[in-house]
Formats: C-alpha cells, sequence, structure tokens
C-alpha cells in the first residue's frame, strides 16, 4: 500500500541543504590530521623531554588542531560555492596545495619535537633555512582562503543568502589580509614576545603572555577572521532588509579587522592583551 | 611507562592475535579483521610513537653492524624493535591465511605453519613458500580442477 492511498502527503526527497556536506579532498586532509593525533598525544604521555618549558609534543598538537579546524572549515565552506567547472578545477587546485602544505608543515613541526629541537626560532642554519620556507608553504595554506574567499565574491548568482555569501567572502579574504602580515612579523622579529620581563605567566591553553607584547594574539585574531565574520554573516540573515544585512556584514567585517590590527599594534607596543 | 611496562602490554596483544588465527575458521572474516588489521595497526602506531619520542636520543645507527647493536642498547628502541617484530609477523601471519583460503588449503595444513610465523618468523614465511610452490608445482587432481 502506499503513501498517497494511506493519506500520507507524498514523501519529499530530503533537501540537499540540510545536511552539513563537505568538499572530499579538504575533509580527507582535515581528518587524517585529526587521526595523527593518535601518534603525537600517547608520545606526549610517554616523552618526558622539554622544549622552553613545555613538554616538546605540545606545540605538534597545537598545529594539529589548529591546522584540522581550519581544513575543515574549508572543507565544509567549499560545498557551499556553486559546483560550476571552473569552482570544481579552483579547488582541486586548492585541495591539492593544502595537502601538501599540511603535510609539510606537519613534518616539519613533528620532526622538530622527535628531535627536540626547536621548529621556529632556530639559530641553527639549516633549521632557520626550512624556517624560511616554511614560510612560504605557510603563505600556500593562507592562498587557500583567499582563493576560496574570491570564489565566493565573485559568486554573484549563488543561491546562497546575500548575507552568508558576503560574509564568506570577506571573511575568507580577512583571513589571507591579515595573517601574512601578522605572521610575516612574527616570523621577522627574533621571536613571539616583544618587551620584558618574560617571567613566564601565560593565558591558560593559547600560551599568550599575560606580561609583555604577543604577537600570536593577532595571529590568531587574523586567522579566525573565517570563522568570525561568517557568523555575523549568519546573525545579519534574520534581518528583512538586504541592504541593512550587507551593511551589518561589511561593518562587522572592518570592526574585525581593527580589532585584529589593534591586537597587533598592542603587541608591537609591548602591552600584554590579557 | 617504563619500556618493561609496555614490553607486557604488547606481548599479550600479539599472543590474542595468534590465539585468534589459530581459531580463524569459526569466524574467518571478523578474525582477519581483528587479527590481521585491527591488532598490527595497534602495533604498529605504538612502534610509531616509540621511535619518536626515543629515536633521536639513541646511540648508534643503521650504517654499520655495530651501529645497529649499539641503537639496541637503548631499551626504548629495543621495545620499538620487538613491537616493529610482533605488528609485521602477525600481519603476515593473518595474509598466509588469508592465501591459504585463496589457494584451497584446509587449516589443519597451514595450522602448523602458524607457529613458526610467530616465533621465527622469516622461517615461517618461507615453510608457507615452500607449501604453496609444491602445491602448484605437484598438482594434485584436486587442484588441477580448480586452476584449470
Amino acid at each position: 500500500m502506499d503513501d498517497a492511498r494511506m493519506g500520507f502527503p507524498p514523501a519529499i526527497p530530503r533537501a540537499r541543504g540540510t545536511r552539513i556536506a563537505a568538499d572530499p579532498m579538504l575533509l580527507r586532509i582535515g581528518v587524517a590530521v585529526i587521526l595523527s593525533l593518535l601518534l603525537t598525544l600517547p608520545a606526549l604521555l610517554l616523552d618526558g623531554r622539554m622544549l622552553q618549558g613545555e613538554n616538546v609534543w605540545v606545540k605538534p598538537i597545537k598545529f594539529q588542531i589548529a591546522l584540522a579546524i581550519y581544513l575543515v572549515t574549508l572543507a565544509v565552506f567549499a560545498s557551499l560555492l556553486p559546483k560550476d567547472a571552473a569552482i570544481t578545477r579552483r579547488l582541486r587546485w586548492i585541495g591539492l596545495a593544502l595537502t601538501l602544505g599540511t603535510l609539510a608543515e606537519l613534518l616539519w613541526v613533528g620532526g622538530s619535537a622527535m628531535f627536540a629541537t626547536a621548529s621556529h626560532y632556530n639559530p641553527h642554519p639549516v633549521m632557520s633555512a626550512i624556517y624560511l620556507s616554511m614560510g612560504g608553504v605557510a603563505t600556500v595554506l593562507i592562498l587557500g582562503s583567499l582563493m576560496m574567499g574570491l570564489s565566493f565574491w565573485s559568486a554573484r548568482d549563488n543561491h546562497l543568502p546575500e548575507a552568508l555569501r558576503l560574509s564568506l567572502a570577506l571573511g575568507l579574504i580577512l583571513t589571507f589580509v591579515l595573517t601574512l602580515p601578522a605572521a610575516g612579523t612574527l616570523a621577522a622579529l627574533p621571536g613571539h614576545f616583544i618587551g620584558t620581563p618574560v617571567t613566564g605567566a601565560v593565558v591558560p591553553i593559547m600560551g599568550w603572555s599575560r606580561e609583555v607584547g604577543d604577537l600570536r594574539v593577532a595571529h590568531f585574531l587574523a586567522m579566525h577572521a573565517l570563522h568570525a565574520v561568517p557568523l555575523i554573516g549568519v546573525a545579519a540573515m534574520g534581518l528583512s532588509n538586504p541592504a541593512l544585512a550587507r551593511g551589518l556584514v561589511w561593518a562587522g567585517a572592518l570592526g574585525y579587522a581593527a580589532l585584529t590590527a589593534f591586537a597587533f599594534v598592542q603587541a608591537l607596543a609591548g602591552q600584554p592583551a590579557f | 611507562m617504563t619500556p618493561e611496562t609496555l614490553f607486557m602490554i604488547a606481548n599479550p596483544l600479539a599472543l590474542m592475535g595468534w590465539l585468534a588465527l589459530a581459531i580463524a575458521p569459526l569466524a574467518p572474516r571478523l578474525i582477519d579483521l581483528f587479527a590481521g588489521w585491527v591488532l598490527p595497526g595497534i602495533l604498529s602506531l605504538g612502534y610509531a610513537v616509540l621511535m619518536l619520542v626515543h629515536f633521536a636520543d639513541a646511540p648508534g645507527g643503521f650504517q654499520t653492524l655495530a651501529d645497529v647493536q649499539a641503537l639496541f642498547t637503548d631499551a626504548d628502541v629495543a621495545l620499538a624493535g620487538w613491537v616493529h617484530y610482533l605488528a609485521f609477523d602477525l600481519f603476515i601471519g593473518a595474509w598466509i591465511l588469508r592465501d591459504a583460503r585463496r589457494e584451497g588449503f584446509a587449516h589443519w595444513v597451514v595450522l602448523p605453519i602458524l607457529p613458526f610465523v610467530f616465533l621465527v618468523g622469516p622461517a615461517g614465511f618461507v615453510a608457507y613458500l615452500t607449501l604453496k610452490l609444491l602445491r602448484r608445482g605437484i598438482p594434485s587432481p584436486d587442484t588441477e580442477a580448480r586452476h584449470g
């Protein structure tokens, strides 16, 4: 007996948008990074070696978590793009570049932990040469965000609500535009702390200094533009006036950029953010 | 955890796998998954973690036999080497049973080879290869029918 004769309305196929989809390549590399915690978390428990006051595996684990969040976010965002041939091709390049970049970063940070040597700010000539080239790799990683942001920017005939599309474009582009100077300055200076005295008072988990300027605050805010601005976009979707919604997204994006710039200048001035 | 403690954890894990392989006909697919993939995977993961943590500080290396001997004087690296044996021997043991099923060997024919793979891995592997070659080289009327 079929549904219609029973008096039920005909079954409606599940709408595509009800389930969170994701770009398979970016999602796979993101999940691979999460699985690689199976190596580093037990290593953290077994290893007694310390570097600059913390277990040698703390830094790789922070990198793994940050990279996994970044990759899974881009994977989910990618599924919101229109599925035309040009964008599919572009996503394939982004996926390939991010896969190679992620592998290089994790091998470098994990390998440094294995040999209990500093991956960043290491004066050894070979290590500092690798550090320099890893700057290029990191740039490739955030170029993925820029490429995807530009795709949202130009995808005006998208099925997405306009406020969300704009917020995705601005957030992704801002991640690149803000991270490049923040991380570039971090790399150019001899360390992430600015000022003295450094006695070791830090924010729990994040490890940011509570006594001197710490450029990693601005780096963190810059990277998370791709989360913060789309959240504003989601909020703006509730507004019935489209011009107002667009205005709110623009204002939110500019405000977030200003906040990041403030954290950057504050750290350069040697002031702690917390 | 001391290397002695980890050694006491790793050995029973591998032994469980071998006991499962011995009774594989009871649940071929499940036991193959458990003893052929999951347990070797867990042991290999343990090996990788041990090497990440201890290899850099260990003496010796791979260049000369004396280097390798020096490397294994480090208890943690010796443990990693042992876990490497356990993982790969078990994987080979499970592979032999899979291959034997494809070849049409009865379980009791391969069963006596398993202890050799467990205790003296490569010798057991050679024993299985010999069995396989003999079967191919001197076909019985039964296998002739199977291989066409």
